[in-house]
């Protein structure tokens, strides 16, 4: 008897150790929150206030390779923007404005003469020149370029010529009407011929060189790369910092905790769970961005009931898409009405998104004589915990209207690059697209078009005739207009259900001055300072 | 002895061959690397035919098998499809960081599991005993990202006495040792505990007490020695395990090891990278087995390995 007391004892002791130590570890969050109450001493001094004219990025992935014909990863171009260079650049507020090239004219509709800017040497010593534009092209549209991804974007280019040394022409094959902002894509960043044809394809896919404001300095796989300032940085005054260091830590809750430590001044990549803690630390500032990225549930129009536009309106119209991103993205999120982001050359304004409408749900579905119960099967990919959850509202949505929805959580990876394509996900599968040349070309043509990759069964004659017309004119006036016709088009044909574009959250250290968040994940930082 | 290790080494190379089956072919039934690399950008059917072809992709599968099986005989594995970098340095590189953290795992959960295992053991049925019991039960059912999320805030964020990630200095392999140890070390103890147990029934320990040698000295030399046998085997799985399946826990802390470029291989489709990484591991695997029996022999004088084998 003495000794089931004693064990008890012990017992209860145990619990109400572990529970303090559950709710310490809550409440150290939490202590952080509170400055303004007298919490702890350090909640009121900025713990990253020591480090001096230089700043830590964290940052949730590592591109593995940093060869711009070899990529296309968000996380490239986070660190690459700072050593890279194009001809064009797009700024932070996604203008196009000179880069390299200091301006460029279309003699004809297939010709653009570039000049270039004088003066600019790569990290190695090497100038800037035509010589050095033309290599680029050269090997971009070359056999080491076509194993590579980024090729295939930019075929229009026949080849570029060298006109003297601070003049290029490009003659295409065909017009392109976004080809100017592809020239600020990825794959098309000038780099040193020397230093490419004297090292080899290893070497320069770790220790990359380039004309930006910061260079590399040292480059550790799945932990940390280093930038320093260029000094002979062609822009006057810039960089200001001395130093940039990114470190890759994948999970969000330990970039949160270095952040709120002070051991990183930049968190990527903030959870909508974690926003409050953000804001409510003295030190830090949560900074919000709508992304070009867009997510939707897309219809496999080939399977039954979905082949009838009644019916996919039905259940655009049962969706209350303005509640999940209220509830459940916490407002980090913003409505669209077709799928592309605001920030996409081809949005239509005017267009509302399908109001959230039961009534007409069911009376369309009705009319299209679909039996109530009939169960429907949409795919997502299983590491995305958010989608999860809306996709769990809207299989309560659709209920309301009397359809069952069967969730199927799958490898994101098989999901995209098998499923899909194969025509496999179901009747609906989640869909997310960047459209990275923020033109609604690239994504429009992807998915509409048929016989694409992602685009298993949806086929309209009328879209394919806009879709092409709009590629066969330079004249942006024109295509813009061609754009509205066909965002109208396609709203009405409602092959998917537009959930939201995504907006990015970055947790920022109040010592930075001048740090903007990139709508394109593309850091730009040669304008950061620190107090 | 000689004969004993021949012979396993040649079991180990038949292992490797099925292995490396299973894996080249299970590896290719979902997903597509190629697809998965243009996922940004303007696919055309013909580029991605290209770079199939680049890739070697074209070849019917049992050639690329043959060219992957050619490969592991020379130890060439390939190169990453993704990097480009060869797929044996990208082990290489992360061999350190991860036998660092597999290593200090091990040391913490015996360091936690041998003391409390054998108090328990000694002390069965008291309350030492009982809390002992109850220290594996919770270590056993602790999440290790919920575990290290904690000690992240703890020790990290709240008071702020140990760093929360990376792989740079002493002090950064704490945290992450301490997570991996302590969910080890409930299975460990228990098994401690139940090997202690068994050993001090035996007639020789109650000799050796009857002798008049002190408590202590029984428990520690006689008991203890005879009872790690059993808990060597599993340490040695376990250290097996760890350099390829301590994923979470590298995940948590920002830890450059094998698991997460296996997964992020996986992730990618990066097939040669996959492949390198998983022959490694089983490599790996097999030779920690072999250690083990080997190492039986100098723990325990009754195993004679020439015979047993």
């Amino acid at each position: 008897m003495k000794k089931m007391k004693k064990q008890f004892l012990v017992i209860s002791m145990m619990l109400i150790l572990i529970l303090s130590a559950c709710s310490n570890g809550s409440s150290s969050t939490d202590s952080s929150n509170n400055s303004n109450d007298g919490g702890g001493s350090t909640d009121e001094t900025n713990p990253a206030a020591e480090r001096g004219n230089e700043i830590v990025v964290g940052v949730s992935g590592d591109p593995q390779n940093w060869d711009p014909i070899d990529t296309f990863l968000l996380d490239w171009g986070t660190v690459a923007i700072s050593v890279y260079e194009g001809l064009v650049e797009r700024t932070l507020d996604l203008e196009l404005v000179p880069g390299l090239a200091e301006s460029w004219e279309y003699t004809d509709d297939k010709t653009i003469v570039f000049k270039l800017r004088e003066g600019v040497e790569f990290h190695n010593g090497e100038p800037f020149n035509a010589e050095a534009v033309k290599f680029t092209f050269d090997r971009l549209l070359g056999e080491e370029g076509q194993k590579g991804p980024q090729y295939s974007n930019y075929t229009s280019i026949e080849n570029v010529e060298v006109v003297d040394e601070f003049t290029v022409q490009m003659n295409l094959n065909s017009p392109d009407p976004v080809l100017i902002t592809k020239l600020a894509g990825y794959g098309a960043v000038i780099v040193p011929p020397n230093y490419v044809q004297e090292n080899t394809d290893d070497h320069f896919n770790n220790n990359p060189v380039g004309t930006g404001p910061f260079k590399m300095v040292s480059y550790q796989r799945d932990q940390e790369t280093v930038l320093e300032k260029n000094e002979n940085y062609w822009k006057e005054g810039l960089p200001k910092l001395d130093k940039v260091t990114f470190k890759i830590i994948p999970e969000a809750s330990t970039r949160l905790a270095e952040l709120q430590t002070g051991n990183i001044d930049i968190m990527k990549r903030v959870e909508v769970a974690q926003a409050e803690t953000v804001k409510e630390a003295s030190y830090l500032e949560l900074k919000e961005v709508g992304t070009p990225t867009v997510f939707s549930l897309r219809f496999d129009t080939a399977k039954e009931p979905l082949g009838d536009v009644r019916v996919r309106q039905a259940i655009n119209y049962a969706i209350d898409k303005d509640a999940i991103i209220s509830e459940i993205l916490g407002g980090y999120g913003k409505s669209i009405s077709t799928f592309q982001s605001e920030l996409s050359f081809g949005n239509n304004p005017d267009l509302e998104p399908y109001p959230y409408d039961p009534e007409k749900a069911k009376a369309l579905l009705k009319e299209a004589g679909v039996a109530e119960g009939t169960s429907l099967d949409v795919f997502i990919p299983g590491n995305d915990g958010n989608f999860k959850e809306i996709v769990q509202v809207v299989a309560f949505y659709l209920e309301e209207v009397g359809l069952k929805l069967n969730i199927n959580s799958v490898d994101n990876t098989t999901l995209i690059s098998d499923l899909i394509p194969k025509g496999d996900a179901g009747h609906m599968y989640r869909q997310g697209w960047g459209g990275w040349t923020l033109d609604y070309d690239n994504t429009a043509y992807l998915m509409y078009h048929e016989g694409e990759q992602w685009n298993p069964s949806f086929k309209n004659d009328k879209v394919e005739e806009l879709l092409e017309a709009q590629r066969a004119t330079v004249d942006q006036e024109e295509r813009k207009a061609i754009f509205m016709e066909l965002t109208e088009l396609l709203h009405e044909l409602a092959p998917e259900v537009n959930l939201y574009q995504a907006v990015d959250l970055y947790g920022v250290n109040k010592r930075l001055q001048g740090f903007q968040p990139p709508h394109d994940d593309r850091m730009r930082l040669e304008e950061v300072s620190v107090e | 002895m000689l004969t004993y290790i021949i012979r396993r080494l040649l079991h180990t190379v038949l292992v490797i061959f099925v292995i490396s089956l299973i894996i080249f072919f299970s590896i290719r039934l979902t997903g597509d690397p190629v697809s998965v690399m243009f996922s940004a950008g303007e696919p055309s059917k013909e580029a991605i035919e290209e770079v199939r072809k680049n890739l070697g992709l074209d070849k019917p599968v049992y050639e690329q098998y043959f060219i992957f099986l050619k490969g592991l005989v020379t130890l060439d594995l390939g190169e990453s499809f993704r990097s480009g970098t060869s797929v044996t340095s990208l082990i290489l590189e992360r061999l350190g960081a991860t036998l660092a953290l597999a290593f200090g795992g091990i040391v913490v959960a015996m360091a936690i599991a041998f003391p409390v295992g054998i108090l328990s053991a000694v002390k069965r049925g008291t309350s030492i005993d009982f809390f002992g019991r109850i220290f594996s039960l919770i270590g056993i059912s602790f999440p290790n990202f919920w575990l290290g999320i904690m000690l992240i805030l703890v020790f990290a964020v709240h008071l702020r006495w140990l760093p929360s990630s990376g792989f740079e200095s002493f002090s950064h392999l704490i945290l992450p040792s301490i997570t991996l140890g302590m969910i080890l070390s409930g299975i460990l103890a228990r098994l401690v505990r139940s090997s202690m147990l068994e050993v001090m029934n035996q007639q020789y320990i109650s000799t050796a007490k009857s002798k008049g040698i002190s408590e202590w000295s029984v428990i520690i030399k006689h008991a203890f020695r005879n009872a790690l046998l059993p808990t060597i085997t599993f340490l040695g799985i376990q250290f097996g395990s760890l350099l390829g399946g301590t994923v979470i826990v590298e995940q948590v802390f920002a830890w450059p090891g094998v698991g997460r470029l296996i997964i992020d291989a996986i992730n990618q489709r990066d097939y040669p990278v996959i492949q390198g990484g998983v022959i490694f591991l089983a490599v790996i695997m097999v030779l920690v087995n072999l250690i083990v029996d080997i190492s039986y022999s100098f723990i325990d004088p009754r195993i004679k390995t020439g015979k047993g084998a």
